[in-house]
């Protein structure tokens, strides 16, 4: 079991999650009470990961990235830093390769909420950030949760970007599904198997927890 | 205009068209009524801030809601507004008295829970506190909803057809608690409905809405039986709309004389209207005597008419007749008298039997083609 | 109120994780690019390195070919192990490196099939010929001879014997020389033309047999490392310690041959 890849791996998983809640949160509200001029455009462009090629996307990332022009030239001159071969590098991988997973189920959510209850939070005096915090985010709960554990569980398997991406770096991008090609391509069938099989334990237990959770604030907020 | 407490302009051509002004003193409850798609909750909703009208000055109590040509507007959490939603909009990850405490926000947290209980109190609900919506009843959902938006301390309590969604039952009783409630209360008041009926019961004054445009206001009454035109009988549900010619006044005996159907018809005296010039004329049921059967009285002189019954209905304790007046041109005149009298006059289908026009009754408005003559 | 409470909780939890994250970045330790075929020897070799030094070394395995694209896209590595001197010398050109390159080790290929396999393995390749014209061999396994050179080796074999035209529609990739090893070691190619040094792994013991190539075959694979231009210390020194006595025995143990 390599310790190191899993924990690098429950890390990339979480930090993803962390900027996603915020811009799933805002761009599923957003998306599901406004109508404007290019809505369809932006939508079928988050909605672009769930059919793309991971390696489509790899690609387009190395390119984008790459130091020795444009805008990874300027993040080396202005920052001495880069964005591929990196955590930070896969923390943007994940976070577009996972913008529909978390935006859809947050703006069903949103959708989901009666016109009439925001409206009717206003009239008690509430004011639009109040209305987000006390209806509308608690009403929206169980699609968001659900929204996090898909994109958890699609980070921690996530693997096409980050051999792309990654540059297979222990401790940096070396994840536990790059780890697990890793042992196999060593000839170490048994690290590859506990590897492997630890990780389905883990995802079943996540999601299970998690779809509990839904369940229980679903039964309170019917 | 100046002692209102509310006063309302609003005017725009698209998307909705508007063109309504309208103001409600304190302690009085106006009902805006129109048919579906009048508008009515549009203006609702414009003097709440979730809608805002391109043109408007909406001013309550001293404050400037909205004043399209300063560029004020403030939005719903800015002004003190309740409103009762048609379907209430309880909150429903709340409880009874977390959904009222939502609304108490000029008080710190303590006293929110006993202000709270005591507005449950006011409606009817103690002992439902720990309750979520989704485990109340249609009369008990609305009567939070109510208490929701008085703990708000409102400066215009607001009511959006708030009685449509329960059974007649429920209502009723309802409708009795909302005009207790009103002596308790010094706000002005704006119902929309689209019944008028509960707009008869409830309001001090009405507003008459058509494809946003207000087309006359007043008492119920006052409306019901001095509409400004046919097209208003109509939509206060008047059923004897006739058109007729004026032929002559009488400035002496207060008098104005028409011809209908080849008879003629003694009116007041309403001399607004020209010899010879076509009318719309209207005359309410509770302005029509029935000739009793055996004993003629002097009222029989006043326009009296000869019909046969072809319509009998009864119901609540009244007779809904339809009386064919015309037989070559199908002109019926509807009336209702109470049951009893029916009965004694042993009123049925195909009975024949008189009945006088009171000229007070005999309203007069301008020429429109109605679809009901032929 | 309980549930508004642990929302609490969690914004606040929220936020530290937030503000913490830079602190929990990766260790600092040097990175260095490593041709796969070359795994266990290097992982012996940066053991002892370890024990005599102290130090510490990651070690990212891939082709060279891929190896050197990642360099040139500004990848991390402070030393580069190639499986030849060409993608060096490209890396050369691009100034991507820092100083010489040294060639450590000669790299040699071998014929390898999983243990109970009946396939014959001889020099010729003649046993490999029969196997094919009696339908017994479906699949071969060499590395991608576009960016691996174990699989440029293996195709030059090929070709001299000329078997290249025949064998190519049984021919299956492995995306770098250890892939194509662990293909034909688990079966899923019947035969693989594959690093000698990759046969010998331990964990292959008694799973395969295999058969070592002539040199004469094919070009050298001349297994070169070069510093990369953001080399440290550390790297520097383990590049010293592979042209020395004790790394040099590793890789002969591993089957490489000395130059």
């Amino acid at each position: 079991m390599d310790w190191q890849a899993l924990a690098l791996s429950v890390k990339l998983s979480s930090v993803t999650l962390l900027f996603l809640l915020p811009i799933g949160i805002l761009l599923g509200r957003w998306l599901a009470y406004r109508q404007f001029w290019g809505k369809s455009l932006l939508q079928t462009l988050l909605a672009l990961p769930l059919v793309l090629p991971p390696t489509v996307l790899g690609y387009y990332l190395l390119v984008a990235f790459s130091p020795n022009q444009g805008l990874g030239l300027w993040l080396v001159n202005t920052f001495g830093t880069t964005l591929i071969f990196n955590f930070q590098g896969l923390v943007l991988a994940s976070i577009i390769f996972n913008l529909p997973f978390a935006i859809h189920p947050m703006q069903r959510a949103f959708a989901a909420i009666p016109r009439e209850i925001r409206e009717a939070a206003a009239c008690c005096g509430m004011r639009p950030s109040l209305v987000l915090w006390k209806i509308e985010l608690p009403l929206a709960w169980p699609g968001i949760v659900s929204a996090m554990v898909i994109c958890f569980a699609h980070t921690l398997g996530e693997f096409g970007i980050v051999l792309m991406v990654g540059g297979n770096i222990p401790a940096e991008t070396q994840t536990i599904a790059i780890a697990i090609y890793d042992r196999v391509q060593s000839f170490d069938d048994h690290a590859a198997a506990v590897m492997s099989f630890s990780l389905l334990l883990f995802s079943m237990l996540t999601i299970s927890f998690t779809y509990w959770l839904s369940a229980r604030s679903e039964r309170t907020h019917d | 205009m100046t002692d209102s407490a509310i006063q309302i302009t609003l005017q725009q051509a698209s998307p909705i068209p508007l063109s309504v002004q309208l103001e409600c003193k304190s302690g009085e409850l106006l009902a805006l009524v129109g048919p579906s798609g009048s508008g009515k909750t549009t203006v609702l909703r414009a003097i709440a801030g979730l809608y805002q009208a391109q043109n408007a000055q909406i001013i309550c109590q001293g404050e400037v809601w909205q004043n399209s040509m300063q560029n004020i507007f403030l939005a719903p959490h800015q002004r003190h507004v309740g409103l009762v939603f048609q379907h209430y909009a309880l909150f429903p990850h709340m409880t009874v008295l977390e959904n009222i405490q939502q609304a108490i926000t000029h008080l710190p947290k303590q006293q929110r829970q006993t202000q709270a209980l005591e507005l449950l109190k006011k409606v009817h609900l103690e002992g439902l506190e720990q309750r979520y919506p989704k485990n109340l009843s249609g009369g008990q959902q609305q009567r939070v909803a109510v208490a929701r938006a008085l703990a708000r301390q409102p400066k215009v309590l607001l009511l959006d057809e708030p009685f449509s969604a329960v059974d007649q039952v429920t209502r009723r009783k309802l409708y009795r608690e909302l005009l207790v409630l009103r002596e308790s209360l010094s706000m002005p008041m704006i119902l929309v409905t689209h019944d008028l009926d509960e707009s008869n019961l409830l309001a001090d004054h009405i507003a008459l809405l058509h494809k946003g445009e207000i087309l006359q206001t007043g008492s119920p009454d006052f409306v019901a039986a001095h509409p400004k035109s046919a097209t208003i009988a109509r939509l206060m549900d008047q059923q004897n709309l006739f058109t007729a010619q004026v032929i002559a006044h009488d400035q002496a005996t207060q008098k104005t004389y028409l011809r209908w159907r080849g008879t003629l018809i003694e009116a007041t005296y309403q001399a607004q209207f020209a010899i010879n010039e076509r009318v719309c004329w209207m005359i309410q049921s509770e302005n029509i005597l029935l000739h009793r059967r055996g004993r003629p009285s002097n009222g029989n002189k006043e326009n009296p008419l000869q019909g046969q019954i072809t319509e009998y209905m009864e119901s609540s304790g009244l007779a809904h007749l339809r009386v064919q007046v015309d037989k070559q041109l199908d002109t019926t005149i509807s009336i209702n008298v109470p049951l009893h009298v029916a009965k004694r006059n042993a009123l049925g289908l195909h009975e024949e039997i008189g009945l006088s026009l009171l000229s007070e009754g005999i309203h007069l408005m301008p020429y429109q083609a109605l679809r009901s003559e032929s | 109120m309980k549930l508004s409470l642990l929302k609490n909780r969690l914004a606040l939890s929220y936020l530290l994780l937030i503000l913490f994250t830079p602190i929990l970045s990766a260790a600092e330790i040097p990175v260095i690019a490593a041709a796969s075929n070359i795994k266990f020897a290097l992982e012996d070799i940066a053991t002892a390195f370890h024990q005599e030094t102290g130090k510490s070394l990651r070690i990212s395995y891939s082709s060279s070919g891929n190896i050197t694209r990642q360099i040139q896209q500004g990848g991390p590595f402070e030393l580069f192990l190639s499986a030849n001197a060409q993608y060096v010398e490209q890396l050369h050109q691009q100034h991507k490196t820092l100083d010489q390159d040294k060639v450590f080790a000669l790299g040699r290929l071998a014929l390898l099939s999983p243990i109970n396999s009946k396939v014959i393995l001889d020099e010729q390749l003649t046993g490999l010929k029969q196997a094919l014209q009696a339908g017994k061999l479906q699949r071969i396994a060499i590395a991608n001879p576009k960016h691996a050179p174990f699989g440029i080796a293996a195709r030059e074999v090929l070709q001299k014997q000329q078997l290249w035209d025949t064998i190519l529609p049984h021919l299956i990739l492995g995306e770098n020389a250890a892939q194509a090893t662990q293909f034909a070691s688990s079966g899923a190619a019947q035969v693989g033309l594959v690093s000698y040094s990759l046969a010998l792994a331990p964990a292959l013991k008694n799973r395969v047999r295999y058969l070592l190539i002539p040199s004469s075959l094919h070009q050298p694979l001349q297994q070169t490392a070069v510093l990369l231009n953001n080399a440290g210390d550390t790297a520097k020194l383990f590049f010293h310690y592979l042209q020395q006595e004790k790394a040099r025995g590793i890789l002969s143990r591993h089957g490489y041959t000395l130059p």
